[in-house]
């Protein structure tokens, strides 16, 4: 699973793809296939409870389990309700691009993606460790220790050498104007709240990395190990 | 030769910084406010918008 690159790969994608796209449907698209299952994934407790997949990694990725939402044919037909109920193509379009980076970037670990469900192969290359099934703390200090946040570090640097995407102008001239969504928002909100909420997917996902990295090997002192499906020190998940 | 941020650009994106320091600094203390996208946004909105907003008001 990916940190912060579902947060940061929208702007690359918007930005460069030929296709017309809207950036929020495209950036729902990319939260979209763990939106409803990471809670569950690592544990939450209510009260003397804790609510925990038995299998955390087959429930995440596999089948029986959610692992379906990390396929094409999720994206597909998520986006296709979305066309014929909401009526835009552009929607439908973009969000299924948005999932299909989901589903494509989570093939980068251990486990990885049943991109062609419902035939339950898990393409993977097997670059960082899934860790998902340790908990939420193990997880993160193995995933901050890794390939996978060198992967993030590629969107957060492109962010930054492309940091046009992320000024007013480009908003203004490429995001607004692509989407009926934000003049409909901006009768109620200002602009310079939209530009923000723009802005908020690459603020989260920067920061985040940073907060994580910091915690990981400053606070904790985690071991680097960016060796191929590493880091080896936590045991890795596979299909 | 590449063409370089406008001052009003740096002056924008060191606000941000500012931010994100901030928002870093907490998510380090106390990690639970890292989890949630929608914490992030709300935090954001508070610190990039809100606040400028009503500093300038001020002026």
């Amino acid at each position: 699973m990916s940190w912060a690159a579902h947060d940061l790969e929208p702007y690359a994608i918007q930005r460069h793809t030929k296709l017309k796209l809207a950036f929020v449907p495209l950036l729902l698209g990319s939260y979209s296939p763990d939106m409803m299952t990471k809670w569950f994934v690592y544990g939450i407790h209510v009260g003397p409870w804790e609510l925990k997949a038995s299998d955390p990694a087959k429930f995440h990725r596999g089948w029986p389990g959610f692992g379906f939402t990390h396929s094409f044919v999720y994206g597909a037909v998520i986006g296709l309700i979305i066309w014929k109920v909401f009526g835009s193509k552009l929607w439908g379009v973009s969000f299924l691009v948005g999932q299909f980076a989901h589903a494509l970037t989570d093939t980068g670990d251990t486990v990885g993606t049943m991109l062609l469900f419902p035939w339950t192969f898990h393409f993977h290359l097997g670059a960082w460790a899934y860790a998902g099934q340790t908990g939420r703390m193990t997880d993160a200090a193995a995933y901050f220790s890794g390939l996978g946040c060198m992967w993030d570090l590629v969107w957060v640097v492109y962010g930054l050498v492309s940091w046009r995407v992320l000024t007013s102008a480009y908003f203004d001239n490429y995001i607004y104007r692509a989407d009926a969504f934000w003049p409909w928002l901006n009768r109620v909100v200002p602009r310079g709240a939209l530009l923000t909420v723009y802005r908020a997917a690459f603020f989260y996902g920067t920061s985040r990395w940073v907060a994580w990295t910091i915690w990981a090997h400053v606070i904790h002192h985690y071991p680097y190990d960016l060796s191929w499906g590493g880091p080896h020190w936590v045991h890795a998940a596979h299909p | 030769m590449p063409e370089l941020p406008a001052r009003h650009d740096l002056v924008v994106f060191a606000g941000y910084c500012l931010a994100a320091g901030i928002y870093i600094a907490i998510g380090v203390a106390w990690v639970d406010f890292l989890l949630s996208f929608w914490v992030g946004l709300a935090y954001l909105a508070l610190t990039a918008w809100l606040v400028p907003a009503a500093v300038r008001r001020l002026r």
